[in-house]
């Protein structure tokens, strides 16, 4: 049984980020890999050790707030599980928070979990739009899409990066990279959601949450034609 | 001067075939910036602006209807042109060539973003603040930074009064500190009709003035309904005017409307469908009875009233009604599946997404609307997508268990309309995203009036 938690629904839901755990759902399902769904709120307890997949989204300035105070709380337990394996799906704010810190335009220094090494910058204006990105995933390159809407630049200061923009900002609109990788843990500032539209992702991070299990086992085939086609359009669009 | 201007480029835009309702208010204001506050001031600030997320439209234009059936000449931006040149383009309308302005009030709806701007010009004697959703993202930045952004043009005016839906907390965050006599109106009581998923996209959550967490006695939709807060006591606040025992007719909604201020009770009927409508009533009534305008001629506009483009418009194909529904946010999407639900006959449901920079360029919202109630019901015989974004809408029904054999993308709206024209179903539900509206209504009037022309043939024969 591979257990999905989902971090602050009712908080962090903007920009249908949802849609990443439906996918994560829906594509071990029509695998029959058995798979259960744990939503967790602010204070509620979780024991992170029984967790398979986890996601943590991104949420307006108020709500972002409220879940970095409760996540500090858990910030050892969540440390822990991450250095032991546990796979993390972390988008836009979410992402922000796995970092050291987040400074605001007039200096002020919000501190991070410190999980990863990254640090984001406020910036004046928002980065916004569609973006296609390359990604490599077991030695293989796959094109990824998403829309970004970030106003911080995240630096990414020796962690790992998800990928290289092909077109669009990224992290900082500078060094051509998006998203960060650390272990199993998987940053990015796509929304879109990312999942959908991209099932060699989001089938790399079932494979992961398996072996970790102990379950080596090669993914069913699926019938990815609409999936293929929202790329698609995507993809026609920028490149 | 501007004026003047302002009318030429009407004309030139009717004559290209334009529908003219934004540029000559943007030539207007171009040649003379001041001319808004100017006209405006014409009306000695007989002014109410309609501003909020969803039925921005649907109120102005009741509260328009209104004002016109008890006798007053209104300046009106009823084609929902709602940015400041829209507003602009409405006075020049409405003037004549030396700019001069023989009207008795201005009704507008004005758009969330623009409203600061727009209250820059005109000092209004009421605001009209419906609800706050989520909508179109990339161009406003974050929700709460548009209300913060209204909250502080509010402070900004003066002796207006403001009309505020108490049943959302998020409205509440401008009308709770501010000094401004407030009316407010809302549903009192939790109406059976009403269904509330706990999945659902709930926008505020929190309190207004302490930020604790906002506890529920119950929902209308959304964060729609009666709240408090357990942190500081803060709670909905009492309504001027309330609707009682609203009900969902076949085709309409009728209720009991409490008008606290003058102590009496009237009832209304509206045959427009969908129950977030009663909001945009309610809003009406308030700003009528502010206005000392008789009940039987609120009534009577309100029953009379016919949704405009999309606002459930209704189609018919012989024996098939066909509904069109304009849909911007997760809020209003959820609305219409609720209506959709709500309706017994067999349906093909028509979707139709663009990704204009009118409709908002990031389309990932549709993520967030509850497609899953509609995936094993047998009613619902196809789904056929269309517009820009097709692809995209077929991916989610089909993540939200839809069967993939139900689901049709195809990309060209005026082949899929009269697709979705001529399915078996008996009833045809379209949702088409802002510019994907215009297109739709204009192929499915062409569609509907051919077949009624073959139809008589037939009979002639």
């Amino acid at each position: 049984m591979i257990t999905v938690c989902h971090m602050y629904p009712d908080l962090l839901n903007l920009y249908g980020d949802r849609g990443n755990v439906i996918a994560f759902l829906k594509r071990c399902m029509w695998r029959n890999i058995p798979v259960n769904l744990v939503e967790v709120g602010l204070g509620e307890s979780i024991d992170f050790e029984k967790i398979d997949f986890l996601f943590l989204g991104g949420g307006s300035d108020t709500e972002q707030n409220l879940i970095a105070r409760d996540l500090m709380k858990r910030k050892k337990l969540l440390s822990q599980a991450v250095e032991n394996g546990l796979v993390v799906l972390a988008i836009c704010g979410g992402y922000q928070l796995l970092g050291r810190y987040y400074r605001t335009l007039d200096g002020k220094e919000i501190p991070g979990l410190s999980i990863m090494n990254h640090y984001t910058v406020a910036g004046k204006n928002r980065l916004t739009g569609n973006v296609a990105v390359e990604i490599e995933l077991d030695g293989k390159k796959h094109k990824i899409v998403g829309f970004e809407n970030h106003a911080g630049r995240t630096f990414l200061d020796g962690v790992k990066p998800l990928s290289k923009i092909l077109s669009g900002f990224g992290n900082n609109a500078k060094d051509g990279t998006e998203g960060a990788v650390y272990k199993n843990v998987f940053c990015s500032y796509l929304h879109g959601p990312i999942l959908p539209k991209n099932p060699e992702l989001t089938d790399h991070l079932i494979k992961l949450a398996l072996e970790r299990k102990g379950i080596q086992q090669e993914l069913l085939p699926l019938n990815d034609q609409f999936e293929k086609q929202a790329k698609e359009y995507i993809l026609s669009k920028l490149l | 001067m501007a004026v003047l201007f302002g009318k030429l480029v009407f004309r030139l835009s009717k004559m290209l075939g334009y529908k003219g309702s934004s540029l000559p208010g943007m030539v207007a204001l171009k040649i003379y910036p001041g001319f808004l506050s100017q006209i405006s001031k014409k009306l000695d600030r007989r002014i109410v602006l309609v501003t909020g997320t969803n039925g921005k439209t649907t109120t102005n234009n009741i509260i328009a209807s209104i004002m016109r059936a008890s006798g007053y000449k209104i300046v009106c931006n009823a084609e929902g042109a709602n940015m400041i040149n829209g507003i602009a383009a409405a006075f020049i309308l409405a003037a004549d060539f030396k700019g001069n302005l023989n009207h008795d009030y201005a009704v507008l709806e004005v758009d969330e973003a623009s409203f600061p701007h727009v209250t820059k010009y005109l000092n209004p004697e009421f605001v009209v603040i419906n609800n706050f959703f989520r909508d179109q993202l990339d161009r406003y930045g974050e929700l709460d930074k548009t209300i913060l952004f209204i909250k502080d043009a509010v402070k900004k005016l003066e002796d207006t009064v403001l009309i505020a839906n108490a049943d959302d907390p998020l409205v509440m965050r401008i009308t709770a500190f501010s000094k401004h006599k407030t009316v407010y109106y809302g549903v009192l009581t939790k109406s059976e009709e009403q269904f509330v998923k706990a999945k659902e996209t709930k926008e505020a959550r929190f309190c207004p003035v302490c930020g604790s967490k906002l506890i529920y006695d119950f929902y209308h939709y959304s964060q729609l309904g009666d709240y408090k807060c357990e942190g500081c006591g803060f709670k909905r606040p009492d309504l001027d005017i309330c609707a009682l025992e609203v009900k969902l007719l076949d085709g309409g909604i009728c209720s009991k409307v409490c008008d606290r201020i003058h102590k009496m009770e009237f009832e209304i009927k509206l045959n427009i469908k969908g129950f977030y409508n009663i909001y945009n009533a309610l809003a009406a009534c308030a700003f009528s009875r502010l206005k000392a305008i008789d009940v039987p001629i609120i009534q009577k506009a309100l029953f009379e009233y016919k949704p405009v483009a999309g606002r459930l418009e209704v189609f018919y194909n012989d024996e098939k009604e066909i509904l069109l529904n304009l849909v911007k946010n997760p809020t209003g999407f959820n609305e219409g599946i609720k209506t959709l639900g709500s309706i017994e006959k067999t349906k093909d449901v028509f979707i139709a997404i663009n990704d204009n920079h009118a409709d908002g360029i990031d389309i990932s919202w549709l993520w967030d609307v509850d497609f899953e109630f509609l995936a094993d019901r047998g009613d619902v015989l196809s789904f056929i997508c269309s517009g820009k974004r097709s692809e995209e809408m077929a991916l989610r029904l089909k993540y939200a268990g839809v069967p993939v054999e139900k689901i049709k993308i195809i990309k060209n709206m005026r082949e899929a309309v009269a697709v979705v024209v001529n399915e078996k179903a008996k009833n045809a539900y379209l949702f088409a995203t802002y510019t994907a509206l215009w297109p739709v209504q204009r192929y499915l009037k062409a569609i509907l009036k051919s077949s009624e022309k073959e139809q008589r043939a037939c009979k002639m024969k």
